[in-house]
Parts: C-alpha cells; sequence; structure tokens
C-alpha cells in the first residue's frame, strides 16, 4: 500500500486547508491527471472508501455505522466536487458521523490515531499537542460541514437488515446440510460491505442491493433453489427485475474489478 | 480448498468455470492440490442455468477465498427456540417463501421428504384413533425445518409405545380425541415409501430441544409463521415485502445484530472478498484499541515526568496535580502510582502511599522500586502502630515488609526488636493484670475510683495525642470533637444529626436522649430568660458549688499536680460533674432533713441571688483564666480548645441543671473514646452510678427549686464570705421564730 503511505502530508495538512484545495490532485493517482473528471475520482473514492473500512475494521466499528459513513461520503462528494475538500478529512469525520447516527459513537481520538497509523504505519501515536488538537478541530468542523451539505439528512436505510431476512428465508427452503457447508452468508455479507467502495451503495435501493449480493453468493456457489411460478428474487421485492439485478450484480463486479487497478 | 464445494460449483457452472479457475488459480498450491481430482470429471454446462461470464470470472479469480475452508464462519445450529423467539420477536419471523413463490405440490412434496430429519418437530391433527395408534394430518412445522405443508395431505401414524402413559392401568389413547392437535417429534421418515412416525416421548428430541413440550397443543400455541401463511394464502394483496415491513421484529433497531449472531458472521472481523480488507491480516497493533493504550501510556509518562521535575523542586502540589492527571489519563500506570506513592509517603500518608504501592505492584509484579517503597513505607507504618502500641499489626506489617524484599536490614531491625517489645509486654499486662485484680478487690472510695479514671484518661490523652500528631483524622478525637461541639453550639440540629449518626451504638441512645431533653429544656428557658431574666435567677436553684470545690482542688494538693496543665479543664469538667453528682446524691438523702433550713433561705432572694452572682462571678473567671491558658496551647490541641469552649459556654449558662447534666455529658463523650477499651468497662459502672444519682438529683433538684436555691447550704464552705453566713443564719433564726411557712 504505498499509495496511503505516501499521503502522510496530506491529512496532517487537512486541518487547515478544510475550504481551500491543496495541490492533491495528484493524489487521485496515475489516471488523475488523464481523466480528471470521472476515472480519477472514482479511483479515489474507492480509496478513501477502502481507508474508511479498513479504519472501520481497527475501531471495532459495526458493518452498519461503516455502511452508513460510506453513504455519508459519497453523498457528500455527490454535492460538492472532490476538488474542493480533502476527502480523507471527510472520511474521518463521516466515521464520526456514523458512530453518532448509528449510535456505536467512536471517540476522534482513536479515530485520529488509527488514521495516523494509517498514513504512517509503524509510527508511534501522536502525542497530545497542538498537531493533535488541530486535527480533531478539523474532524468536529468537517462533521458540521456534511451536515450542513447534506441539509442534515442522515438516516438512510441499509440492505443490511434485507438481506439478512432474505438469508432466513431462502436458507429455509434449501436443505439445512448443503446450507450448512455452503458459506453463502458470509459471502453475500462481504459483498454487501464490499459494495460501499463505490458510488453503487446509493444508486441502487437497498432491497436491490440485498437481492443482488445473496444473487451473486447462490450463483457463485451453484446453490439451486426450487423452482416456482415466480422467481425468489421476484417474490422478495416486487420491484426488481432480472436487467436492475444484472445491473447491480455488474457495478459490483466493476468494483472488484477496480480493487486490482487501485491498490 | 473446500474440495466439495468447488466441485459442486464447477458441476453448476460447466467447464468454462473450470478453465477459468485453472488460469486464474495457477499460482495458488491449494488449488493445484484439488486441480488433478476435479480436472477428471467433465463438467457439461446444463441447459436451464444461464451462466453469467462475469459472475464466472469472478468466482474464478477470488476461488481462493471463496472456497476457503476458513472463510465460512458460520457453524451450523439448532434453531433452539423457534417458539420464545416468536414471543419476543427480535427480528420478522416470515411464512415460507415458497408459499409466494407457488411451488409446485410436488415439488414441495418431494423437498420436505428429502428434507424432514428424525427429531424435527411437527404439527398435526387427529384424524384417526386405531387401537395401536393414531394418525395425524400435518399442518406445519415447528422446529427444524420451515415450510409449508398444510396442503401436502401428509399423514403421520404416532404408535400407541410413542405416547407416554400417565397411569399404568389406563389406556393412553384415551386422552387423546379426533381433532385434537399434537405437537410431536419425528420418528421416523421412510422417503420411499413416504411414510412418517411421529412420537410423543421426549427421548426422540434432540437434547438441546428438550424444553419443548409434546401432545396436545392449543390452537393459539401454533407458530407464528403458520398464521402467517394462512393469512398469505388466502390474501394475495400481502406481499413478503408487506409482511416483513408489518413485523415488529423488522423495526427493532439491533435486528442486524441479533440476525448476525444467529447467522453466525462476525461484525468485528467481517468477511471481505476484497484482498485488502483481510481482517485477518490487519496487525494487532494498528487497531485502536491498542494504540490507544500505547497513546495514553506515553501521554500518561509525560504527565509523571514533568511531576516528578516539580517534585524536585519542592513543588508538591504541582507533582500531586500531575501524578494525578497521569492517572487520569492512564489509570494503573504503574509509574505514576508509583510516584504518587512516594510522594505521599513523603507527605506522611504512609496508608495513601501503601496503596498507590500496592496498586503498581497489582500491575507489575516486578517493579523494583514499587517494591522497595512499599517495604520502607510498610516498616515507616509499622514503627508508628508500635508507637499506638498494635504491636501485633505492627509486626504482621514488618513481615509483609520482609516478604518483599529479605534483604532490607531495616525491616530486619524493627521485626527483631518488636518480638522483644511484645513478649515484654505481654509480661507486663500479666504483672498488671494481677496487681488490678488486687485493687478491685478493695474497698473503692469515690476518691480512689476519680483518681484510677484521672490516670487512665491521663494515659490515654497521651496516647491520643501522640496518634494524633501523626495521623491526622484519627478517629477518636474527631469524634469526641464533634460530639461535644454539636451538643453544645446547636443542639436542634444534633438532635437530628445524632439520630442518624449513632443509631447503632449502644451508648450513645442514652446520651441522645439526655441531650433531647436537655435541648427541650434550653429552650423553654431561653424563652423565659428572654421575657423575665431578673426572676429566673430567683426561678433557678443558684449552682452547687462545683466552681468553688475545683477552685479548691486546683489549690490543692495531689491529683493535679501530676495533670498537664493544658488538659485540667477537662479534668474539671469531670471533677466537678462528679462532685456535683455525688454531692445531689447526698443531697436528695439528705433532702427531707435540711428542708425545713432551706425553707428558710428563700424568704431572702435578694440575699441568695447575690450569693448566686458572686459565684458564678468566681467561676466564670476561674474558666475564662483556663480558656485564655488554653488558647495559647498549640493548634495541634485545636481540638482540646474547642472543647473547653464549650464547657465555658455550658457553665456560663445560667442554668444550673442543664450544665450540670451537660458537663456529666460531655464527660461521658470524652470517656466512651473506641480507644480506650481498657478503662470502658469502669467507666460505664461510674456512668450508671452517676446516672443513677443525677436522676435522683434532677428530681431533687426540682423538688427543691421552689424552695430556693442553696442546695449546699448546710455544708461547710470556705469560699463563702463568713458574713455572709452570719447573715443566712440570721435570717433562719429570724424566720423560725416568725413561722413562716413556705408555699
Amino acid at each position: 500500500m504505498e499509495g496511503p503511505s505516501s499521503r502522510l502530508n496530506v491529512v496532517e495538512a487537512g486541518p487547515r486547508k478544510l475550504a481551500t484545495r491543496q495541490g492533491s490532485g495528484g493524489d487521485s493517482g496515475s489516471g488523475g491527471d488523464s481523466d480528471p473528471d470521472a476515472a480519477g475520482d472514482i479511483k479515489t473514492h474507492f480509496r478513501v472508501c477502502r481507508f474508511m473500512m479498513e479504519t472501520g475494521v481497527k475501531l471495532a466499528m459495526r458493518s452498519v455505522p461503516v455502511a452508513t459513513a460510506c453513504v455519508l461520503y459519497h453523498r457528500f462528494f455527490q454535492q460538492v466536487s472532490l476538488q474542493a475538500y480533502e476527502p480523507y478529512l471527510v472520511a474521518m469525520s463521516c466515521l464520526y458521523l456514523a458512530g453518532k447516527i448509528e449510535e456505536q459513537h467512536i471517540r476522534t481520538r482513536d479515530i485520529i490515531n488509527v488514521s495516523h497509523r494509517y498514513f504512517n504505519s509503524g509510527r508511534a501515536p501522536l502525542e497530545c499537542d497542538k498537531d493533535f488538537w488541530e486535527l480533531r478541530d478539523s474532524v468536529v468542523q468537517c462533521e458540521l460541514l456534511i451536515l450542513r451539505q447534506l441539509n442534515f439528512y442522515v438516516c438512510f436505510e441499509h440492505p443490511h437488515k434485507y438481506l439478512l431476512h432474505y438469508l432466513t428465508s431462502v436458507g429455509s427452503m434449501v436443505n439445512r446440510h448443503a446450507w450448512s457447508r455452503t458459506p453463502v452468508a458470509e459471502t453475500s455479507w462481504a459483498l454487501l460491505r464490499d459494495c460501499y467502495h463505490g458510488v453503487m451503495c446509493i444508486r441502487h435501493t437497498p432491497q436491490h442491493i440485498a437481492i443482488a449480493t445473496l444473487y451473486l453468493a447462490l450463483n457463485s456457489y451453484g446453490v439451486e433453489l426450487p423452482v416456482g411460478e415466480k422467481e425468489w428474487w421476484k417474490v422478495l421485492c416486487e420491484d426488481v427485475t432480472r436487467s436492475e439485478l444484472d445491473a447491480v450484480i455488474a457495478d459490483l463486479l466493476h468494483l472488484y474489478d477496480m480493487e486490482a487497478k487501485c491498490v | 480448498m473446500d474440495r466439495e464445494l468447488l466441485k459442486h460449483c464447477l458441476v453448476f457452472h460447466g467447464e468454462s468455470l473450470l478453465s477459468k479457475v485453472k488460469c486464474e488459480q495457477k499460482e495458488n498450491p491449494d488449488f493445484q492440490a484439488v486441480i488433478s481430482d476435479l480436472s477428471k470429471a467433465s463438467y457439461e454446462r446444463r441447459d436451464d442455468v444461464k451462466s453469467n461470464p462475469l459472475v464466472e470470472q469472478f468466482v474464478a479469480r477470488k476461488a481462493d477465498i471463496l472456497f476457503c475452508p476458513s472463510w465460512r464462519t458460520a457453524t451450523h445450529r439448532e434453531e433452539e427456540d423457534e417458539e420464545e423467539d416468536a414471543a419476543a420477536e427480535p427480528y420478522a419471523i416470515m411464512p415460507p417463501l415458497e408459499i409466494f413463490m407457488e411451488v409446485s405440490y410436488e415439488e414441495r412434496r418431494a423437498m420436505l421428504y428429502r428434507d424432514l430429519e428424525r427429531g424435527d418437530v411437527v404439527i398435526g391433527r387427529i384424524n384417526n384413533i386405531r387401537e395401536y395408534g393414531f394418525f395425524l394430518t400435518l399442518l406445519c412445522t415447528a422446529v427444524g425445518l420451515k415450510r409449508d405443508i398444510e396442503d401436502l395431505e401428509l399423514s403421520a401414524l404416532c404408535h400407541i409405545r410413542e405416547i407416554p402413559s400417565t397411569g399404568s392401568h389406563d389406556d393412553p389413547l384415551s386422552y387423546y380425541q379426533t381433532g385434537d392437535i399434537i405437537r410431536a417429534a419425528v420418528k421416523d421418515i421412510d422417503r420411499y415409501q413416504e411414510k412418517i412416525t411421529v412420537s410423543l416421548q421426549k427421548a426422540s428430541l434432540s437434547p438441546i430441544m428438550q424444553h419443548i413440550k409434546l401432545g396436545v397443543v392449543a390452537s393459539d400455541e401454533l407458530p407464528k409463521h403458520y398464521s402467517l401463511s394462512l393469512r398469505a394464502a388466502t390474501d394475495t394483496s400481502q406481499t413478503y415485502e408487506s409482511i416483513l415491513r408489518g413485523c415488529h421484529g423488522y423495526h427493532n433497531p439491533s435486528v442486524v445484530d441479533y440476525l448476525l449472531e444467529k447467522v453466525g458472521i462476525s461484525d468485528t472481523h467481517p468477511p471481505s472478498v476484497m484482498r485488502g480488507l483481510q481482517s485477518q491480516f490487519f496487525k494487532e497493533e494498528d487497531f485502536a484499541s491498542v494504540i490507544r493504550k500505547k497513546q495514553s501510556a506515553s501521554w500518561a509518562l509525560k504527565c509523571v515526568r514533568s511531576g516528578v521535575d516539580h517534585f524536585k523542586h519542592g513543588r508538591h502540589v504541582e507533582a500531586m496535580n500531575e501524578y494525578n492527571k497521569a492517572l487520569d489519563i492512564d489509570t494503573n500506570n504503574v509509574e505514576a502510582l508509583v510516584a504518587r506513592g512516594a510522594l505521599y509517603a513523603n507527605k506522611g500518608s504512609i496508608m495513601k502511599a501503601i496503596t498507590d504501592f500496592e496498586l503498581a505492584l497489582d500491575n507489575c509484579p516486578d517493579h523494583r522500586n514499587a517494591k522497595k517503597y512499599l517495604c520502607q513505607t510498610l516498616v515507616e507504618r509499622g514503627r508508628q502502630l508500635e508507637e499506638q502500641e498494635k504491636l501485633v499489626t505492627a509486626e504482621g506489617l514488618y513481615r509483609r515488609a520482609l516478604d518483599l524484599d529479605d534483604a532490607s536490614a531495616e525491616a530486619q531491625e524493627a521485626l527483631r526488636k518488636i518480638t522483644e517489645t511484645i513478649q515484654k509486654s505481654i509480661r507486663l499486662r500479666e504483672e498488671a493484670l494481677q496487681k488490678d485484680q488486687v485493687t478491685v478487690k478493695s474497698g473503692q472510695t469515690s476518691a480512689d475510683k476519680l483518681r484510677k479514671i484521672l490516670k487512665e484518661e491521663k494515659r490515654l490523652k497521651r496516647k491520643q495525642k501522640r496518634s494524633a500528631s501523626s495521623s491526622p483524622s484519627s478517629s477518636p478525637s474527631s469524634r469526641s470533637s464533634s460530639s461535644s461541639s454539636s451538643s453544645s453550639s446547636s443542639r436542634r440540629r444534633s438532635k437530628k444529626k445524632k439520630k442518624k449518626k449513632h443509631k447503632s451504638e449502644q451508648g450513645s441512645r442514652r446520651h441522645r436522649r439526655v441531650s433531647s431533653r436537655e435541648s427541650r429544656r434550653s429552650e423553654e428557658e431561653k424563652g423565659r430568660k428572654d421575657s423575665k431574666e431578673e426572676e429566673e435567677e430567683e426561678w433557678y436553684p443558684a449552682p452547687s458549688n462545683t466552681s468553688a470545690s475545683f477552685l479548691n482542688r486546683k489549690g490543692g494538693p495531689g491529683l493535679e499536680e501530676e495533670v498537664e496543665e493544658r488538659r485540667s479543664s477537662q479534668l474539671y469538667a469531670l471533677s466537678a460533674d462528679y462532685d456535683r453528682s455525688d454531692s445531689l446524691c447526698k443531697g436528695r438523702k439528705r433532702g427531707d432533713k435540711e428542708q425545713d433550713k432551706m425553707k428558710s433561705s428563700r424568704n431572702s432572694p435578694e440575699r441568695a441571688e447575690r450569693e448566686n452572682r458572686g459565684r458564678d462571678e468566681s467561676r466564670r473567671s476561674s474558666i475564662e483564666e483556663n480558656t485564655r491558658r488554653r488558647t495559647s496551647c498549640s493548634s495541634t490541641e485545636a481540638e482540646n480548645s474547642q472543647k473547653v469552649n464549650v464547657n465555658q459556654v455550658e457553665v456560663r449558662r445560667p442554668d444550673r441543671r442543664s450544665s450540670c447534666e451537660g458537663g456529666g455529658y460531655r464527660n461521658r463523650g470524652w470517656q466512651e473514646h473506641p480507644d480506650n477499651g481498657q478503662m470502658e468497662k469502669e467507666g460505664r459502672e461510674e456512668r450508671a452510678e452517676r446516672e443513677s444519682s443525677r436522676s435522683g438529683g434532677g428530681s431533687s433538684l426540682r423538688s427543691q427549686g421552689s424552695g430556693g436555691s442553696l442546695t449546699s447550704a448546710g455544708r461547710p464552705r470556705k469560699d463563702l464570705p463568713s458574713n455572709l453566713l452570719d447573715i443566712f443564719s440570721q435570717i433562719a433564726q429570724f424566720e423560725k421564730e416568725k413561722g413562716i411557712k413556705p408555699k
């Protein structure tokens, strides 16, 4: 991971560059210069989301708060240009805010510590000095900025509980030994978490994402469900169509291609 | 790699996947191990499966993750508490999906015979009873499998052997009727003949489902998914989605956590198909809790360092603040604890120091400084205890110090000395005991008793002083001071306070009564005093000659000489009280005899008043003198001086009775130090005696109250001016002659 570690000064300089974008255009990676609008931004978002996920795991955040943080992040950058704000600082504030929204409060100190270590692996934790407090202040300030930018609309419906209910329903249609042998639940959960790397998590409705991840997991392992008049996914959600499912799956699979390119 | 799983997947996807996997997983040794087996079979793509090449690509690329045995975290768990879950409904319980999917009758029937297992619980209605058992038409499944079976026309036999009989002579079948709804466990299933046998015996249930009751159930006990499926079957407008949204469990805020646990997915080490997010490769020291710990330790250490710096420059308060800050940041930081302990020890708070060192050693048993300091502090504490003559405890501390550091010469020396002292003191005590017994046997006059008490008190006082100087918050002194101050300054408040404070203490109960009585009385008196101060002097008997007597005593030989100056006031209080009660006692006895004499004095109120004043005056001056001397004493005796002030207040009060009792009470409070165990017993005897005499005295006083003031008029008094005595006797003479009777 040479990318994040070389980005040390970005976060450390972050506090003072809340409103004015510094020359971190180069941060968006190799593709940033050639196609600054689309591909570069997507890659940057992918990396920042990866950062959020990893930080979330290290902060022992549950899946739903991390998902909320990612949705906050994506919605925020739907409104504003990536050039205007430091994405990693926004990501840190998103984690902090998501902890509050989902009732799993994460302390700024921990967020700063883990982030600092993410960018400077192996370094000693920050001292309790001016830099630390400035960083903390900017995280809190940025949180308010996000809230204002999103018009304080920060409650999102996530696919997680749909997926879990679908899993129990679908699982009971399968022979229990075959079901327990096949890690469909784990795979679909992993796919669901991974889909937050991209904007697809806010482009599709939660039910569709849940069904798509479940579908992909079942399909990957070749689990066969009983066939009735209606498809099982059609039953779970009335308005989902085959093409919609395919679109979600394509978006999701695209993210795995992105991983190879970005990291 | 999970070979079976991969094989199943390859069978499903066909040859194209195999080639892709081969291509993608070329360098995976795990895959190479299984590939030879898998290549042998031929995978023909089935027509009904539309395979997506993108999905195949994905599976092939991620095959090492997806088919890794450790990928599967969920362990197969029996669905235990279906019923209880339904009541609380932590998640949405949904009707079986095949109802909505409209799966065909044949397929569902085949699926049921495939999946139903021994030990599953089903619910059915009795449709036929025969002599060998009864037949059930199955309505729904209860535990184990969740399927829609109502219209499958499944029949199950429950043999008579499988029905538990309640009585030996009864026919178990007689308890069941056609139409009863029965919950039963599947005992056997014949998949070819399509025959199901069920049982009502507990033994047919799996061990974790033993709590499930088999037998007749009421119609409202049917599982929730069954009733939901009934509704869904009749009402086609009910979709899976609408039912899901209508469930309470769906709106449970922690439904995700609950179901995750139920499904068996860890949310702290969540799975990810992304290679960079394989949480098992995350370094432990990158996690927030680890970093925080490390950071706290380093921040705390910084504080400790600056604290030590302050300490070296003699700024102890700042040092203490820094140490406390360090401990706030990092509780149980060993360095901070040791440093603070050392500071406490320096400041003389030995107990606090010991606590800190012990805590430090708990966290880091091999900390050298902590050990060393604790050893020294324990020895120090031992010396303190030794001075308080708590020899055994002190010895224990020395031993502990030696345990910590057996090389400590200090501790060794101290231990050696204390063992000697203990032996010596045991010997002394034995001798003293013998002596005591002798003295007890000899008749005790009141003077003897008094002297003894005084001696005891003196000894005690010295001890107390010493302990007070070493540990300022030693309980006895604080208690005595508080009790005496509260008794005088705010009687009404003290009444309440005392009720709470000393409820459990036996001795204080009486004490409370006295003080409350006093307070009542003093209140009345205050009121009266305000309105007619002049009369009051007449109304109440003049104080006895207590002040005079102690003035005498002071000048006299014997006891007082031995007594330290600064203690004198207390002793006066004691002796005065003693004297007074004694005199009261006597007064009562001779009350009748002397009544006539006293009556005579009543006719000359002015004179008595004058006399009173004179006596009061003299007493006051003497006490003031006392206090002046007292207040000039060192500040360490603050509590004593306080006590004297109390005395002063008490004595100045014109009411004699209250002052008398107040004195007694104070005296007693002082005697009741928890420390003076040796004299406690004697003190109590003494007190009891006094108590009785006082109550007697009280009554006698009251009777005498109207009859003038001079309880002790008959007693010889040196301080009374001789001319006054003359006048007295003249008046008495005069009155006798006149024959005037008192009221």
